[in-house]
């Protein structure tokens, strides 16, 4: 699903450059469970960043689903945007200015999708991640947990192939986090949605099923978790 | 001062804006100032009143400041309270030379007492004894200096009309633009008695003079007003018209008379100059606040940071109102630089000297307190709002709610729109007008036709006859003939005409023209019936013509061949001619009265070029043989169609003046709205950049982001219509042809200031909704 051909990031300064991410090459199939993890500063994010084509590199191809996306016009990579890739981040990123109803339904919008099926898969979302009642709140009368929730449930809106997680638990309680991870590990497994997950911590990487290790730009360790 | 430089392209908006609001303001206020000074150059402008007629006809009351000439002594024997009156003739173009250095100049008969009531600044001579001997003169600096160059023109001799010689006995300074009086030389009123005989016959009937008066207080005003009212009916017991003073200094801007009592004039054009000028400083004063505060976020650590080291809230908000006097200031050099590079184009455009006041310490007061009113409304709402932001709040990460402070600046961007977009209506309604009034068919031809004024030789009308019969034999024009009055002025007017079954209680006024032959046929109009003035008829001295207006007036049927008296002669109505315009476009044609042009009564001579020989070889063909005819005379033309454009000069300079300060307006307006798209699109950064990782393009956050403004602006001409609507039909209600308020105007302001408000908000969000959305999302 994912190729990464000897992705090279870096940034010119002065004719010296500072390397972000040095000779990345991984493949990454249809259904795994990715966590990219290694200390701050090693790229991690720039990675996930590259992966979700908010960041080009500086060298190097990538293909997402056998297309070459490395550069990429902006109406091709709205429209992967529209129907392939979700996005969740720590902070949330939830639009201040509308309930949580609307929230999921804005991915919906720009999809263009017929208010009827719409309003079906946001009850179906709601439904599944328990938040039928918070349906009119707005995200600052929610906990960081539930915030998180309807974050994953606007990234799931649109039926994305892949999910992409920025420290998706960064901002929470263990206790929360664990019940996030959960819900990462049975979309995995049960919808077959490909994961791929920036994290801090080794216990959330264990939910994944491999571990690309970074450190200073440069992957370090590729390895199967075993259950 | 270090925050100015800092962000140079935000204080760059800023004052530029200012700067523009500034000045538009100033050159207004200028122009106001000068309209306001009409008149008052005299010291004793206060006591000096102008002596008015009111007389009824056609139902209405006309008021007049012509008089009769026995007034004047009258007045100033027999009425308590007046101290000195004189009169004067109006401004008569005459023709006045030094030797063969002959110009036509306009120039006024007065009597002696006219000097001592204005009291004009003389260069040379006195103003004692002066105008006492029947041939002398006072001439104005700049036509002594037309007419002697550089040499003193003390006791010489210039000629009025190659006829009487005049002896030069003064030289006054010329008189100020801003002045109702206008003439280029003084003359004696015997003179005026000596060249028209007919003037010292004139009883308490007829008016033919201006006459000045001058009371001893002008707190006597009413009473003098009271005792003079009928002062006409007690002199004569046939009059009825009634007497009235009006002052000076209002001569010229309440000007207009209804029913015989002041209703305004140009005061109200000038008022709404005046609002103008405010509106635009309040816009300009509203987007300095706007842009401030949609900076606030960036100040507000800096305010956070001073209030946690201990600055009071005074002193911050001090501090805020002083940085935007120093910006108002800065926009005042900035305003003085446009407003000097631009003066001389209005001057132009206004017909008129404007000029700055550099040493007059009023103007300077005046411009302090613009700097200081525009620096503290400018800096005040900033000010308090920056200054409340609570430090522990601000510097733990601040964030601007979408709450009060926004919609306060809301509600500042609809003002600059309901501003704005009543302009754009009223602009353009004006405009409509114009065109409508001068797209009205005038009754008659105006294409190619010449007026030569009748002078010297040419007022003989056998003269005349030659002038025809050489023209035409050169093929120069089709078709000559005369008229008493210019085709495009005003003039005489009758009374004295009565018919068959008229009510003798009423009057109408009749406007009396003498015409020449083939009148009809040189200014292409029609007749309705009957025949017109000819030569075939040789006897048509006591034959006249009237226009519809006129039958209509009289109630007629079948006029042709009917008798009517007309003061003491009978005359038989010839024909009928349709309505044409001669006087004021905007208005009804008034009832007219044509009659065969005799002896002396022709002003001017109509001439219908040749429409089938080259214009400038017409021309010069006629200057030739008028010149032959008439050598004693410079050639006096004008086409008829451009003395007539003259009359469009108020409207158009109404329309101009809009256009101009309402696209200052709508300018200054998009820097308002540009900087609330600005604050728009910082505030909403993050929010966009989620939306297009959702999968939102380009076009949608556009869309998104100008839907607010485009209800803003929506909102704006909501309110603007109903007072559009308002303000122009009170405008368009004083003309009687006027153009029907259609959905263009609205129509028009609606596309121009969405158009406006989508184009300043697009040009800043585009940035935003093109920037890469990681930059907002990454730092938390």
């Amino acid at each position: 699903m994912i190729q990464l051909n000897n992705i090279e990031k870096y940034y010119a300064n002065k004719g010296v450059k500072s390397y972000i991410l040095r000779h990345v090459t991984t493949t990454i199939k249809q259904g795994e469970f990715v966590s990219i993890m290694g200390p701050s500063g090693a790229g991690k994010s720039t990675l996930l960043n590259i992966i979700g084509m908010l960041e080009e590199p500086t060298y190097g191809t990538y293909e997402f689903l056998g297309e070459d996306v490395t550069t990429l016009n902006e109406r091709k990579r709205i429209e992967l945007y529209r129907n392939h890739i979700g996005f969740v981040f720590q902070a949330y990123h939830l639009i201040d200015e509308m309930t949580v109803y609307e929230n999921i339904e804005a991915p919906l919008l720009y999809k263009k999708i017929g208010s009827s099926e719409r309003a079906s898969r946001i009850a179906d979302l709601l439904d599944r991640f328990n938040i039928v009642a918070k349906k009119d709140l707005f995200p600052n009368q929610l906990s960081g947990g539930q915030q998180q929730l309807v974050g994953i449930a606007r990234a799931l809106a649109a039926q994305p192939s892949i999910i992409l997680a920025d420290e998706p638990t960064g901002n929470l309680q263990s206790a929360q986090a664990d019940e996030i991870m959960n819900l990462f590990k049975k979309l995995n497994q049960e919808d077959g949605i490909t994961i791929i997950q920036v994290t801090h911590s080794e216990k959330n990487a264990t939910y994944g099923n491999r571990i690309l290790h970074i450190a200073d730009g440069v992957v370090k360790d590729d390895v199967k978790v075993i259950v | 001062m270090r925050n100015l430089w800092k962000n140079k392209g935000f204080s760059l908006i800023n004052i530029g804006g200012l700067a523009i609001g500034l000045a538009s303001c100033m050159i207004l206020l200028l122009y106001v100032v000068y309209e306001f000074g009409y008149d008052k150059q005299y010291k004793n402008y206060k006591s000096t009143y102008i002596a008015y007629t009111n007389m009824k006809a056609n139902g209405k009351t006309f008021s007049w400041a012509w008089t009769p000439g026995l007034l004047s002594q009258e007045l100033k024997e027999n009425v308590t309270g007046v101290s000195n009156s004189a009169r004067s003739s109006y401004p008569i173009s005459l023709l006045i030379g030094n030797g063969e250095n002959k110009l036509k100049n306009k120039g006024m008969f007065v009597d002696p007492a006219y000097l001592k009531i204005f009291d004009f600044d003389f260069i040379d001579g006195t103003s004692d004894n002066i105008l006492q001997n029947i041939n002398t003169v006072i001439l104005t600096k700049s036509l002594a200096k037309k007419l002697f160059g550089n040499h003193s023109s003390i006791n010489k001799i210039v000629k009025l009309d190659n006829l009487e010689p005049l002896k030069v006995e003064a030289v006054i300074d010329d008189i100020p633009q801003n002045s109702s009086l206008t003439f280029d030389y003084l003359m004696p009123w015997k003179l005026y008695e000596k060249r028209e005989t007919w003037t010292k016959k004139q009883g308490w009937g007829s008016n033919f003079c201006l006459t000045v008066v001058q009371l001893q207080n002008s707190n006597t005003l009413a009473q003098v007003n009271t005792s003079i009212k009928d002062l006409f009916h007690r002199m004569d017991k046939d009059q009825e018209n009634e007497l009235f003073l009006h002052p000076l200094s209002k001569w010229h801007l309440y000007g207009d008379f209804e029913n015989g009592k002041s209703v305004g004039g140009k005061i109200s054009q000038l008022k709404i100059f005046l609002l103008l000028a405010i509106c635009i400083l309040l816009i300009a004063c509203v987007n300095f606040m706007n842009l401030s505060t949609s900076r606030s976020e960036k100040r507000a650590k800096e305010v956070g940071v001073r209030k946690a080291i201990g600055s009071s809230r005074k002193s911050l908000i001090s501090q805020f109102i002083l940085e935007s006097t120093l910006l108002s200031f800065i926009g005042t050099v900035v305003a003085f630089i446009l407003l000097e590079i631009s003066l001389p184009y209005f001057n132009n455009l206004l017909n008129i000297n404007l000029i700055i006041q550099y040493n007059d310490w009023r103007y300077w007061l005046t411009l302090i307190c613009l700097i200081l009113f525009t620096g503290l409304i400018a800096g005040s709402y900033p000010a308090f709002y920056l200054s409340s932001f609570e430090p522990v709040k601000v510097l733990k990460g601040f964030s601007i709610k979408a709450g009060s402070a926004f919609s306060v600046r809301k509600v500042l961007v609809v003002f600059q729109f309901v501003f704005a977009s009543c302009l754009i209506v009223c602009t353009s309604v004006i405009y409509q007008q114009l065109n409508y009034i001068k797209n009205k068919p005038l009754g008659y031809n105006s294409n190619g036709l010449v007026q030569l004024s009748a002078e010297g030789n040419l007022k003989n009308l056998q003269k005349i006859n030659l002038l025809r019969e050489r023209l035409v034999k050169a093929g120069a024009v089709t078709n000559v003939s005369t008229l008493s009055m210019s085709l495009s002025n005003g003039g005489n007017n009758t009374s004295g005409i009565s018919w068959p079954g008229k009510n003798p209680n009423t009057s109408v006024l009749f406007n009396n023209r003498a015409i020449g032959y083939d009148f009809v046929e040189t200014i292409g109009a029609k007749m309705v019936e009957g025949r017109s003035i000819s030569k075939q008829f040789e006897k048509d001295s006591n034959s006249v013509i009237f226009n519809e207006a006129g039958i209509k007036a009289m109630g007629m049927k079948n006029p042709i061949g009917k008798k009517i008296k007309w003061d003491t002669g009978e005359n038989v109505i010839v024909g009928v001619m349709k309505d044409f315009v001669i006087d004021n476009p905007f208005q009804k044609v008034e009832p007219m009265i044509l009659y065969s042009a005799f002896k002396d009564n022709v002003s001017v001579i109509l001439l219908k070029l040749n429409p089938s020989a080259n214009v400038t070889a017409s021309l010069s063909k006629i200057d030739e043989i008028v010149k032959e005819i008439n050598p004693d005379y410079p050639i006096d033309r004008e086409f008829v169609n451009q003395s007539f454009e003259q009359k469009f000069e108020n409207e158009k300079l109404l329309g101009t003046l809009s256009n101009w300060f309402g696209g200052f307006a709508i300018f200054i307006s998009c820097l308002g709205l540009l900087g609330l798209a600005l604050f728009m699109a910082e505030q909403r950064k993050k929010e966009i950049s989620i939306r297009k990782v959702l999968g939102a393009s380009t076009g949608n956050i556009l869309t998104l982001l100008n839907k607010d403004f485009i209800k803003l602006v929506a909102i704006a001409n909501v309110i603007a219509f109903p007072l559009a609507y308002v303000i122009i039909n009170q405008w368009l209600s004083a003309f009687e042809y006027r153009v029907a308020i259609s959905f263009l105007p609205f129509s028009l302001a609606i596309v121009i200031s969405v158009l406006i408000a989508i184009l300043t908000v697009s040009i800043q969000s585009i940035k935003v909704a093109k920037a890469n959305p990681i930059d907002a999302l990454k730092y938390e």
